[in-house]
């Protein structure tokens, strides 16, 4: 019998002890995270009360006792929430990314419909007349299609030779067909041509600037791509003496894609800058941090 | 078939020369006594070849430098019959067979090349067709898909140290009047200026661009979420930035239902 009322008494002893370990620790939550305003009123009901009852002393205790913990341990409780909160928060911007990669697969297949069909009537042509050049412009179509549909393109980023010599085949069918309107010049540094640059972003600002910028223009005109490292940062510009801006023109999806994916893959650490030279035509440059790069 | 003895001529009229070439000889096989009096490589090329040479027939590649096939047709086609060439352009077509307007597709194949020269030599007699119409209608299509909007502004032009920085309005957070300045805030920089607020206003797209605050105007697709704080205010939050807005009273309508 006894031994059974002992056993009842440290069960409640034990169920006392979790609901007050539980109710210090919400005591102590709300301690930390609450304000300060907010505080000294329940300091002031607490005390009004101790006044009233006559009995001032628990009061004060509870006051100094809560000052103290507040003041000591608040701060990094405060700083456990918040960290908690962020995680959250984090986790949901993790699976936004996931979505926006999903949608940025399908916004990368990119081909104008226009240059594949000038290119084959191109090669059509070539066929009767020059047959060697038309089985260089296939190559190079072959190539290019190889880099720029989503479903051909191996994964992984790019190393920025790679992505250079993509352009010129690009850049010599256009060649092929606007002739003397298009001048072309590379300015690629042999040490950078190993470091990694993301896939089809500079063949997108290439692309952009013919279309936008050599093929509105009669004369035509020259495209300069060039790229250097500065400290741990590499800037890859594309130049191009072309139309220039037409400030009431959409920037078009392969801009905003750019980035969108420099943002995915570097935060804020990446940029893509398009300025206007006092000379006419147009520069864009993508700036991606190098040190990052190379873990990759 | 025609009557009329003297040697029909035509101009061939396309931005790239193997395309040119490729007519050229196509046309030499189909029709031998057609005379090629001259090749354009842009429209305005080609009025003024037509000028000078005034061909029976122009053969008008439509996406050209400078002005397109269209425009120049305009200014031809009661002088010439218009045959229009083109790679790429289903809407074009359709626009085409509807006007009953002659065309052709890149490449050019021989037979279709074949029965377009025969229709041409049934109309040479006649006066070339009225096709004002369908080129208003061609120039509506072919716009459809390019700039839906021309009139209002997409580019920012900031001066940032010696270079003019272009700022696709996509990019922009955010714009707030700093006195004499515009502020353009984008994820990563924070750029000035010296459009007012009110002339923004006027130019920008107001389904792009919301007025928010006597000295704000926040780009609508850049807003993450609305909420009141202690002292009732509505402020907004922007993606990729840290900081919030005050949403004035006067524009507190425009969330009224979040």
């Amino acid at each position: 019998m006894r031994a059974s009322q002992l056993n009842k008494a440290m069960d409640f002893l034990r169920d006392t002890l979790a609901e007050g370990k539980l109710l210090w620790w919400r005591v102590f939550d709300w301690l930390a995270v609450v304000d300060w305003r907010q505080l000294y009123i329940t300091w002031l009901l607490v005390f009004a009360v101790g006044v009233l009852v006559r009995t001032v002393e628990p009061a004060i205790w509870f006051i100094l006792l809560s000052f103290g913990v507040k003041v000591l341990a608040g701060g990094k409780r405060k700083a456990e929430l918040v960290a908690t909160e962020a995680t959250a928060k984090a986790e949901v911007a993790t699976l936004e990314r996931r979505l926006l990669e999903a949608q940025m697969a399908t916004l990368q297949a990119q081909i104008e419909p226009h240059f594949l069909f000038n290119t084959l009537a191109l090669i059509g042509q070539l066929i009767e007349t020059d047959p060697p050049q038309a089985a260089k412009i296939h190559m190079n179509l072959i190539e290019y299609l190889r880099a720029t549909l989503p479903q051909m393109r191996a994964s992984g980023g790019g190393t920025l030779g790679r992505q250079v010599q993509l352009s010129r085949s690009y850049l010599s069918i256009m060649q092929a067909r606007m002739k003397e309107r298009l001048t072309v010049n590379f300015d690629i540094p042999e040490e950078l041509e190993h470091t990694p640059f993301p896939p089809v972003m500079l063949q997108t600002l290439i692309e952009n600037a013919i279309k936008h910028g050599l093929e509105p223009k009669i004369e035509g005109g020259r495209i300069d791509i060039s790229a250097r490292r500065d400290g741990s940062v590499m800037q890859v510009d594309v130049r191009d003496n072309g139309a220039g801006f037409n400030l009431h023109a959409d920037e078009g999806v392969g801009l905003a894609n750019i980035r969108e994916r420099l943002r995915l893959l570097y935060d804020n650490r990446a940029e893509l800058v398009i300025e206007a030279p006092l000379e006419g035509g147009a520069i864009a440059a993508i700036r991606v941090p190098c040190s990052i790069l190379e873990k990759h | 078939m025609s009557t009329v003895s003297k040697t029909v001529r035509a101009l061939i009229v396309d931005d790239e020369s193997p395309m040119r070439d490729q007519l050229r000889a196509r046309l030499r096989d189909v029709w031998p006594e057609l005379q090629i009096v001259g090749e354009a490589a842009n429209g305005i090329e080609a009025v003024a070849m037509a000028n000078e040479h005034a061909p029976d027939i122009v053969f008008l590649d439509i996406r050209m430098p400078g002005q397109s096939g269209i425009e120049a047709a305009r200014q031809l086609y009661d002088r010439c019959h218009i045959v229009f060439v083109t790679a790429y352009d289903q809407y074009a077509v359709d626009a085409f067979e509807q006007g009953a307007m002659d065309y052709l597709l890149k490449p050019v194949v021989a037979e279709r090349l074949q029965r377009t020269c025969e229709r041409l030599r049934q109309r040479l007699d006649k006066s070339p067709e009225n096709i004002d119409v369908h080129l208003e209608q061609l120039t509506r299509i072919l716009q459809r898909g390019e700039s839906k909007k021309p009139e209002y502004l997409r580019w920012i032009q900031a001066q940032v140290g010696s270079s003019l920085r272009m700022i696709s309005t996509k990019e922009v957070l955010f714009f707030r009047s700093d006195e004499k300045y515009t502020v353009v805030q984008t994820a990563q920089a924070e750029m000035l200026i010296r459009k007012t607020l009110k002339e923004l206003a006027d130019e920008l797209d107001p389904n792009e661009f919301w007025r928010i605050h006597r000295s704000t105007l926040v780009r609508v697709d850049a807003i993450a979420e609305v909420s009141r704080d202690e002292r009732g205010r509505q402020m907004l939050k922007v993606r990729n930035f840290s900081g919030s807005l005050e949403v004035s009273r006067n524009h507190s309508h425009l969330f009224q239902q979040m």
